[in-house]
């Protein structure tokens, strides 16, 4: 098995430090921002530069650039609901570290996002989601499916689709949890990867307490069979649990430093 | 319809490290592929070849491999012509005498002598140590340094001892540092992380991951050899990446099948033909697992494996 | 190898009709994938689909057996590419190699050679299982004569001839042998396939490059014929080496049935002569895939290390090697001679009976019954102690076979020395070195 790949979430327009940088194409935040998040063990790096309707094009590419060149073609996502955006930063893209990510497609909307990713020779994120909220397992998986067909139909690999469950908030949420969990492991019954926002979980609760409730939620969904997430890797105790995971599934060879590499 | 192999090249490869200096130098690693699997892709870098020599010179060798070194008296005289045999890429030292429980020689008698072959010989060099693990603290800092601008291994820094052998080859004295780890592949990555973290660059280290005789409970240095490799290919392992040397003769010259006289056991044959075939079967067995480098002792050998290496790359 | 339900689903009509009772088609692809339920609970999966998917499930490598009674060996039937995964189940088989083109003398001494090499190495028996005849046309001598010559033996034979008539000859006088027919060539398949058949032995395919092989295999396949081996013997060492990994990957990791066939790997074509480079390349293909391995000749030199290497690498990764329990003398040991005991876990004996043979002092190393584990291990499990010690002492009625009442025990169970003293009374214990290494010293200091 490979190792679980972690995408870095840090760099959206979510934050305000971000989005002024973004706005002002100011390198500096933006490059210590990246280098946070690669120094603490993040494979990916998400790029969100949210809607960005006006210069969404301009603005990708600029970001993408910066970072690969920054950093030895770091492999990146391209997380925006603008798709010439997306292709603009693709068209710039160096993928010898890693195909770029689109982030991303769903059931309903942005379908489309996977024909993108097929002309690309790129990853897409496939959100198994339609309007609202999926009611259970059997509509997740009929969107799977829908998702998964689209992607085959337009000539990708299925190991190119990397399927979201759509990670839920446990206040308010709950009951749905462990429904997540075995949809998660029905993506890996069928050979299929699969990514997420896990942080969702923990959505309002308090500040010290994420990491403990991320920690639990990634060792369980990483059982079940998650090869990727999307996450805060500057959240020690975050990745200190998928480091210990990825030994315990055999994913890397223990050593006793396996914490520091 | 035409066979149609799949390709098995990786997208990570062995590092390669280079030993010794000017024309002689050899580079070991640099692979993205199993060993041999030049079907694959290309290998640049042949696994190497080294002879081996110890302290005590030809005092405690079997008399099939004295005869090749007939006439000669110093050590200076038996590195030459150990240098001289067909297929041999470099030369090992391997101060033996140094063992506190054996011989107990002083560092300052084994690092004259290791000078003395130094001097010698053109071919890079390996040094390794005498098995103990406090005296080898003290003796490899002081072959690090006799070496210097050798640019030659220096074998073995082990867990017990790593921080002073490291320090002393890897940083004051540039040499290669030789991690071993006697088939725990866990220690083996251990050690890889430890000696970088001490600033030894990655680059300047080979790893001996293990040894045995064919028959010997040869399964273990099979399997760390071929998951060594598993890991550092297929999952791209940075921290096992390192080329492999494994010692070969040191072990295959002490089992019985190697030692005993044809008079002894009449129906085994000749005892020479006997000992070169255990360190040729083990030496190919060790390269189709994974090993970068083997260490031999019997010119037969030498050039059979270098003939072997030479047929499949 | 078990089906992903992707690979299913792929098959699969895609149309959710439900009929099946799953939601979609791709719900129904994961019960299936589980087990859960039989594919034919779908009425649209085509019959090509279901061929397909139940070819994907057939083992990766046929087990091909070859020779009768005793000599009965199966060859192949791997599924993994390295032993550390799951056990090598097919050991690689050592044939010796004579042919028609020797003169009488030359046979005769090949023959003779093959049962001078027989002993017992940790249980097993070692010897030269196979022989391979090899027949050339402008040979000196009568091929069916050898084939008779060398069948009275009782080994398994591999007939190397490509001559439809010779080998329909060969085959008359060793067919119930059960012999190999490595004949099939992309010239003459179709007939080799009948004689093969008609005499209901393992035919062998050869061809000038792997496509002319695998082209063969497949109109085997196709005339129904799938109890094969191939040659993957090459022009060159290289290519040999090519043909032997490529094949087995295609297998094992690609899937591609008509490569899932044990393999023959002629050394002697390869070596020329050169029988150190022979011994070199017969632990390369034992390691890599080599299912029967041909050779100039098999004397204890070739023997000793091959065998030792072929019993280490097709053993169980899971399950420790042991010897068998018992005395051992060494350097001439007798009932006088000082006692050293030690466990039956493969590579202590190993270590401890090689140091112990370098000192040169007669003594009997005794292994008692440790669940073949390590000695901290055996330990530390209750294996090895002062009352398994006792108990081994009584069962193999140690005291009435030696008079010495020295005993040896592992420096690192040292612990266990007043323990034993009081279980043996009349005893000396004395404590071993921590290293078998410390050994020769010590025991030459005693």
């Amino acid at each position: 098995m490979a190792k679980f790949i972690t995408i870095g979430e840090r760099l959206s327009t979510t934050a305000p430090a971000v989005n002024k940088a973004f706005t002002q194409r100011d390198p500096e935040p933006i490059i210590q921002r990246a280098k946070q998040q690669l120094d603490a063990g993040a494979t990916y790096l998400d790029v969100n530069i949210g809607p960005a309707e006006s210069d969404g094009e301009d603005l990708m590419k600029w970001a993408v650039q910066l970072l690969q060149s920054e950093f030895d073609n770091v492999p990146l996502a391209l997380d925006t609901s603008n798709k010439k955006a997306i292709e603009a930063g693709i068209s710039v893209y160096n993928r010898s570290k890693g195909k770029p990510i689109v982030n991303s497609a769903d059931a309903a909307g942005r379908i489309e996002n996977i024909d993108l990713a097929a002309a690309n020779d790129a990853i897409v994120i496939a959100l198994c989601n339609g309007e609202g909220i999926a009611k259970d397992n059997d509509e997740r998986m009929g969107y799977c499916q829908m998702l998964l067909e689209r992607g085959l139909e337009h000539g990708m690999e299925a190991e190119d689709l990397w399927f979201d469950p759509l990670f839920l908030v446990v206040k308010g949420m709950q009951d749905k949890q462990m429904q997540i969990l075995e949809c998660i492991k029905m993506f890996s019954d069928m050979g299929l990867n699969s990514t997420g926002g896990l942080s969702n979980n923990s959505n309002g609760m308090p500040k010290h307490i994420r990491p403990i409730m991320d920690s639990a939620m990634v060792a369980m969904a990483m059982m079940q069979g998650l090869t990727s997430a999307i996450v805060n890797p500057n959240d020690t105790r975050l990745m200190e649990t998928i480091k210990s995971c990825d030994v315990l599934k055999n994913n890397t060879l223990y050593a006793d430093s396996y914490l520091e590499i | 319809m035409p066979f149609t192999a799949k390709s098995g090249k990786f997208n990570a490869s062995i590092k390669a490290v280079t030993i010794g200096t000017g024309d002689k130098a050899i580079t070991i690693g640099g692979e993205n592929v199993l060993p041999f699997y030049t079907f694959d892709a290309p290998i640049e870098n042949a696994p190497k070849v080294g002879v081996e020599i110890t302290d005590f010179g030809m005092e405690n060798e079997p008399e099939c491999i004295k005869k090749y070194y007939e006439g000669c008296t110093t050590l200076a005289e038996i590195a030459k012509k150990a240098a001289s045999f067909e297929g041999v890429d470099f030369l090992c030292f391997r101060m033996e005498g140094g063992d506190p429980n054996g011989a107990n020689k002083s560092t300052e008698e084994l690092i004259a002598a290791l000078k003395e072959v130094a001097d010698a010989v053109d071919l890079p060099l390996v040094v390794s140590g005498s098995k103990n693990v406090e005296k080898d603290a003290e003796l490899l800092t002081k072959a690090a340094e006799a070496l210097q601008g050798k640019n030659a291994v220096i074998l073995p820094a082990r867990e017990e001892n790593y921080k002073t052998v490291g320090a002393a080859a890897g940083l004051a004295y540039g040499q290669i540092v030789g991690a071993e780890s006697s088939v725990d592949i866990n220690l083996a990555k251990q050690l890889n992380v430890l000696l970088t973290q001490l600033g030894v660059n990655a680059s300047n280290i080979a790893m001996n991951v293990g040894t045995a005789t064919a028959g010997y409970g040869y399964e273990y240095v099979a399997s760390t050899m071929q998951r060594v490799k598993a890991a550092a290919l297929s999952q791209n392992d940075t921290q096992l990446q390192m080329p492999i040397i494994t010692p070969v003769a040191s072990e295959t010259w002490g089992v019985k099948e190697s030692i005993t006289s044809e008079a002894d056991i009449p129906e085994w044959g000749d005892q020479e033909r006997r000992g070169v075939d255990m360190e040729v079967q083990t030496a190919a067995a060790d390269l189709a697992c994974g090993s970068n480098a083997v260490i031999l002792k019997h010119p037969t050998s030498i050039a059979t494996i270098s003939k072997m290496i030479k047929e499949l790359i | 190898m078990a089906l992903k339900g992707l690979d299913i689903f792929k098959l699969s009509p895609k149309k959710n009709c439900k009929e099946c009772g799953s939601p979609t088609c791709m719900a129904f692809s994961m019960k299936v994938a589980q087990g859960a339920v039989d594919i034919s609970a779908c009425p649209y999966f085509s019959e090509e689909a279901k061929a397909q998917l139940s070819e994907a499930t057939a083992p990766p490598m046929k087990t091909v057996k070859v020779g009768t009674g005793s000599e009965e060996f199966s060859l192949g039937g791997e599924t993994v590419l390295e032993r550390h995964e799951k056990t090598f189940v097919s050991k690689t088989r050592y044939a010796a190699f004579v042919c028609n083109c020797m003169d009488a003398a030359t046979i005769d001494a090949k023959l003779s050679q093959i049962p001078a090499v027989e002993y017992e190495r940790i249980s097993e028996k070692m010897y030269v299982e196979m022989i391979y005849v090899n027949y050339a046309a402008d040979g000196q001598s009568d091929y069916v004569e050898l084939v008779k010559k060398a069948a009275a033996l009782g080994r398994t034979m591999v007939l190397g001839c490509t001559d439809v008539e010779v080998a329909k000859a060969a085959l008359a006088v060793c067919k119930d042998s059960k012999p190999v027919l490595n004949g099939a060539t992309p010239d003459n398949y179709e007939a080799m396939n009948q004689v093969a058949k008609e005499a209901g032995v393992v035919l062998g395919v050869s061809g000038a490059n792997m496509n002319e092989i695998y082209d063969t295999v497949k109109a085997l396949e196709a005339a129904g014929n799938k109890d094969l081996v191939i040659d993957t013997t090459g022009a060159t060492i290289k290519e040999t080496f090519a043909n032997t990994v490529q094949l087995r990957r295609a297998a094992i990791k690609d899937g591609d049935r008509s490569c899932g066939y044990p393999s023959i790997v002629n050394l002697r074509k390869l070596a020329k002569g050169d029988m150190h480079l022979q011994s070199a390349l017969a632990a390369v293909f034992t390691i890599k895939y080599g299912s029967i391995v041909v050779m100039e000749e098999v004397t204890y030199a070739e023997a000793l290390p091959l065998f030792g290497l072929r019993q280490n690498i097709f053993t169980d990764p899971q399950k420790p090697m042991r010897v068998e329990p018992g005395i051992y003398p060494i350097n001439g040991g007798d009932e006088n001679s000082i006692c050293l005991t030690t466990v039956d876990f493969a590579l202590t004996y190993f270590l401890v009976s090689g140091e112990l043979e370098r000192s040169g002092v007669p003594c009997n190393l005794i292994i008692s019954d440790a669940g073949g584990l390590s000695v901290l291990t055996a330990w530390a499990a209750g294996k090895l102690s002062s009352g398994t010690i006792e108990k081994f002492w009584k069962e193999q009625d140690i005291e009435s076979k030696i008079k010495s009442r020295k005993l040896v025990i592992p420096g690192k169970v040292a612990v266990l020395k007043g323990e034993i003293e009081a279980k043996l009374p009349g005893w000396e214990i004395i404590i071993a070195p921590t290293e078998a290494s410390q050994l020769v010293k010590f025991l030459k200091d005693m």
